[in-house]
């Protein structure tokens, strides 16, 4: 992963988290509110390898935990992110180049992104963090899985081909 | 090759955790280092969310509509039934005016103070990812607010003020998990614990096992010491439903807010209570005694043997 597109990757993901706290968390979707940036950051994760997805990751934990609506420790999102990074670059070559297959992507995304919030709440109970209800963490991380899996397919060729566009001409090969 | 690779890859992984593990003990410890980088983002957002408010307001006020479909029916003809009840009990208020009039006069030494306070409208509310219910407001410390100021709407209490920044604050939802509140019966003057559960009921917990509890009764704010973070006399709730287990040690009941949290565009910051609150104590005013001052009048003249013994009442005397 060049410097560039660290940076490149760094403020677009900033950019993605205005909108989110911005835009789409005024809008209120039934059953509950959609996370267009944990969709873009799993998104960003699954299209690196290795070291690349580790530090996205990380990266876009960091920006995450800038949220002042957040009400959890600073660096406990950069800590969740890291180690979905490290476990995507790990079994990337177990689970095949699903990036190809559109629906598999979106699956993808949309069982990362659920997996992220439920981490989170499993570190926050670590922390002693009080959540509510276990059966309302249920209803958040499933609604969170249902708009997820209709809007990824909006934005994610968008992504992809962003990406390809600020990929060095070694890391093209 | 592949080892060293490997190896970096381990030592990466190491250093990233690492640092993630100082950040959270830095926060945790409370450095205000992680605190300040939120307020930064907070005062870069906050001109953003405005704007994005007045653009896409309509957007996030027709999804909520959509939303909320079924209940506005609902409520309509509920408002239809209690318009027609409340024509019918008009007729027969004259009777009751007398003493409405007696209570308003209570009512009006009681409130007649008022809350000081400060209107600001809603222009973010808390992502889905960070499971917390909050709102951010327009306005900050610029105009008076600070930390821990309770959060009214139209028809009762929000929240209260979480974090601050010089134009924008960020409101704790009374529906956050995190959510606790002194409330108290009106009925039964009962006094309990109001619990936010992330949705849009409550948990009332009655700190009195033998405190009488019905379906209806209002909630209302007991109040903080020097009024932080409540202010006392606030409308939270009503009662919906009671939990009559007797295993349990206390009494239980499911709430309603009176403010709809979803539907809130324009909110009010409470700066300062009023300064003589009837909560406080009142020192009685003693009555006055009847004091009765006895001149003695002169008698006649005693012989010494008889000055010192006590003088036995003439009708036991023995001749």
């Amino acid at each position: 992963m060049s410097p560039s597109r660290l940076g490149i990757s760094t403020a677009f993901l900033f950019f993605v988290f205005v909108i989110q706290e911005s835009v789409i968390s005024r809008i209120h979707l039934p059953i509950t509110g959609f996370s267009l940036y944990l969709a873009v950051l799993v998104c960003l994760i699954s299209l690196e390898d290795g070291n690349g997805a580790v530090v996205m990751g990380f990266i876009g934990g960091l920006v995450l935990d800038l949220a002042p609506t957040s009400q959890s420790p600073f660096g406990q999102w950069a800590l969740i992110f890291t180690i979905i990074g490290y476990l995507v670059s790990t079994n990337l070559e177990s689970i095949g180049d699903f990036t190809a297959e559109p629906m598999t992507s979106v699956l993808f995304i949309s069982v990362g992104s659920a997996l992220a919030l439920s981490i989170y709440l499993a570190a926050g109970a670590v922390l002693g963090e009080n959540i509510g209800t276990f059966f309302r963490a249920l209803v958040v991380i499933f609604g969170n899985f249902i708009w997820t899996l209709l809007f990824t397919p909006f934005f994610l060729p968008l992504i992809r081909r962003a990406r390809e566009s600020t990929l060095t001409f070694r890391e093209r090969k | 090759m592949a080892g060293s690779g490997n190896n970096r890859s381990r030592l990466l992984l190491v250093i990233l955790l690492v640092s993630s593990l100082f950040l959270i003990t830095l926060d945790l410890r409370g450095v205000g280092l992680t605190a300040g980088s939120r307020n930064i983002t907070q005062t870069v957002l906050s001109p953003i969310q405005k704007a994005a408010s007045d653009i896409f307001s309509p957007v996030g006020r027709f999804m909520s509509d959509v939303k909320n479909f079924g209940k506005a029916k609902a409520e309509i003809t509920d408002l239809k039934l209690a318009n027609a009840k409340l024509k019918k009990q008009a007729a027969f208020s004259s009777d009751t005016q007398g003493q409405l009039n007696q209570l308003k006069g209570v009512l009006d030494l009681a409130g007649r103070g008022g809350y000081k306070v400060v209107s600001a409208r809603v222009i973010g509310r808390g992502s889905a990812s960070t499971f917390s219910q909050t709102l951010t407001l327009d306005t900050g410390s610029n105009s008076g607010i600070t930390k821990n100021m309770t959060v009214i709407s139209e028809n009762g209490l929000v929240g209260v003020v979480k974090n601050v920044t010089a134009n924008s604050c960020i409101v704790l939802l009374m529906s956050d998990p995190t959510f606790r509140i002194g409330v108290r019966v009106a009925r039964s003057q009962s006094i309990g614990v109001l619990m936010g559960e992330g949705s849009g009921s409550y948990t009332l917990e009655l700190l009195d096992p033998s405190g009488s509890l019905k379906v209806g009764d209002s909630l209302i704010s007991i109040g903080s010491d020097n009024n932080r973070p409540y202010i006392p006399g606030v409308p939270v709730g009503v009662v919906t439903n009671v939990d009559h287990t007797t295993t349990s040690l206390t009494q239980r009941a499911k709430v309603n807010s009176y403010s709809n949290l979803n539907d809130l565009g324009v909110v009010s910051v409470v700066l300062a209570a009023p300064a003589t609150a009837p909560s406080k104590a009142i020192n009685p005013t003693p009555r006055p005694t009847v004091t009765v001052y006895v001149t003695p009048t002169p008698t006649a003249t005693l012989t010494p043997t008889l000055s010192t013994l006590p003088s036995p009442s003439p009708s036991k005397v023995k001749k």
